[in-house]
């Protein structure tokens, strides 16, 4: 195996500008799967810092979920009436991957401008930054899964084998953080604007994936609308969730594989925005 | 197999640093405004006639041969720093091109990239992970970083827990664990307190013999004989001057007095002629 990127051999290093996109794309590949130790020692911190100083520590991953879930519930069940029979489950197997997603996708968007001065004083591939928070996220996300049997108890009717389909949805929706999260981390290096906006847009686009109200109950009142929210690649991962989870059937399988398949296309965009803004980095952060 | 493990490119008789017309340029729309609304401003407002980048360095040309010193003088924004970030490969070339023969390391390391919840000793690790050192070596190493940092049993500690002088010196103690081919110094000799300034003196004078090539970046005079057997003059990214450390600092020490005296002549000629304006028009 030759040193590809070794800053030390570095004999000639040729400029980014210079090299096409393929080039780019495999380069940064290359750098996440050359630089699995680092990766691994940065999920670990990652995984310390979040919940570190909380007494409950990482059963916070369970308990956050419920306890957002038992909001919504009070909202919507008591006080706004939405016959939806099982609401909390219903809630719930929305919720839990949102939270995998919405958290993951900060941490990462923040995970280049946060360490600043360690990329102006080391040379190391930057694109281990976003992808090292998402990965630490999917393992809080595990962890978040024991919330989901802990509400299974009271659903036990709700059960099925369709359930084992979960990792596969999982896997389809960590390939789409991948992509927002390593696109992202580049983007906000130029525009800290991003960071501001964020939170508002995750707000307004997990009420736009159907998280509360299954989007289905605008299909007759506003045909256009529902055919514009269900391209939203969240809204077909909420119902592939919900299929497995709360109705006991199938997931759209060719929803899923399109969502897959957009999202290796955004990975791929993604990773050669990164490598071509990576040089940047150290000058303007 | 780490791919990071590094090969020994042994052809001695190549130059350990070979610069070739090399330019660095910072864009000064990216750097200055960081919002949205600043770009989108600075769009607005594009002026033509408006300088929105600056040439750090430019043209600029050397070799430094393997067991060569190089010092790197000149006055504040000549484009000292820059160079040496590009020379551990931190800033890439805009124009030109840097060529390395060797392991190059900066001590410029002092504690970044500390996880704060991580122990000490899971620290020691992170850095060589993101320094790129296999993890065997590391293990090797770890015992004489530990001792050498000196910080007892808060090696077992969160790093949050540390003092500064602490983290300066478990910083100090990893960057300079790491024998390096080229090591690219920019006055980090005085660290922490009275006693271990002196250890770590001595230490970076270990490393200096080790190393086969050296660069340092310095407004400390005294250290360029002492340290060096080339220096180069840097004003507003260029090479003013190459040679002899003594004749380079002489020439130095000319240059510096010369720039006072014309400022203090046009201090004189401003207060003068009081009514002009309260200062220089900000750009």
């Amino acid at each position: 195996m030759t040193a590809q990127t070794s800053e030390a051999i570095a004999s000639s290093r040729p400029s980014v500008r210079r090299r096409g996109a393929i080039a780019l794309i495999r380069a940064g590949v290359g750098e996440i799967v050359g630089r699995r130790r680092l990766t691994r020692y940065l999920v670990g911190a990652e995984l310390k810092r979040t919940h570190a100083d909380t007494a409950f520590g990482q059963i916070w991953w369970i308990l956050d979920p419920i306890l957002q879930m038992t909001v919504y519930f009070i909202l919507f069940a008591v006080f706004l009436k939405t016959g939806v029979p099982d609401f909390p489950l219903f809630l719930f197997v929305a919720i839990l991957p949102w939270k995998w997603f919405s958290a993951t996708f900060s941490e990462a968007t923040l995970s280049v401008t946060g360490r600043q001065s360690l990329i102006r004083q080391v040379q190391f591939p930057k694109i281990v930054l976003p992808t090292s928070a998402v990965i630490a996220g999917t393992i809080s996300f595990g962890f978040g899964l024991i919330a989901l049997g802990f509400v299974y108890l009271f659903y036990l009717d709700r059960l099925s084998l369709w359930v084992l389909c979960l990792p596969l949805i999982a896997a389809v929706q960590l390939v789409f953080t991948l992509a927002m999260g390593i696109l992202f981390s580049a983007l906000n290096a130029f525009f800290r604007d991003i960071q501001n906006v964020m939170s508002h847009a995750l707000r307004l686009w997990f009420y736009l994936s159907g998280a509360l109200v299954p989007l289905s109950a605008i299909a007759v009142s506003h045909p256009p609308l529902y055919a514009v929210l269900s391209l939203n690649p969240f809204a077909v991962l909420i119902n592939a969730y919900r299929a497995v989870t709360y109705y006991e059937t199938a997931p759209n399988w060719l929803g899923l594989g399109l969502v897959l398949l957009f999202s290796f296309g955004l990975l791929a965009a993604a990773v050669y925005v990164f490598k071509r803004a990576e040089p940047a980095f150290a000058r303007i952060l | 197999m780490d791919p990071m493990i590094r090969q020994e490119v042994g052809h001695e008789l190549e130059p350990a640093i070979d610069i070739r017309d090399l330019g660095i340029r910072y864009d000064l729309r990216l750097t200055k405004r960081t919002t949205l609304k600043g770009s989108v401003a600075g769009m607005l407002r594009r002026d033509p006639g408006r300088e929105n980048h600056f040439w750090a360095l430019r043209h600029l040309s050397f070799k430094l041969a393997q067991s060569e010193s190089l010092a790197v003088i000149g006055p504040n924004g000549a484009g000292k720093s820059t160079l040496l970030l590009a020379l551990a490969g931190i800033l890439e070339p805009t124009e030109g091109e840097i060529l390395t023969h060797g392991r190059v390391s900066t001590l410029l390391t002092l504690g970044a990239g500390f996880e704060q919840e991580l122990t000490g000793r899971d620290n020691i690790d992170l850095a060589g992970a993101f320094l790129g050192v296999p993890q065997e070596q590391m293990n090797e190493l770890a015992p004489s970083i530990v001792e050498f940092a000196d910080i007892g049993q808060f090696i077992d500690a969160p790093v949050k827990t540390y003092s500064t002088g602490m983290r300066a010196r478990l910083g100090f103690s990893i960057a300079t664990a790491i024998t390096p081919d080229i090591l690219l110094l920019d006055e980090v000799l005085g660290t922490g307190d009275q006693t271990f300034r002196a250890r770590s003196q001595a230490r970076v004078r270990e490393l200096v013999d080790r190393a086969k090539a050296i660069v340092l970046v310095t407004h400390d005079l005294t250290f360029v004989s002492e340290f060096c057997n080339r220096a180069i003059l840097l004003e507003k990214g260029q090479i003013i001057q190459e040679g002899e450390p003594g004749a380079i600092v002489d020439l130095y020490r000319e240059r510096v007095a010369q720039r006072r005296l014309l400022a203090e002549e046009d201090a004189q000629r401003f207060a003068a002629v009081p009514a002009v304006g309260a200062g220089p028009a900000p750009r």
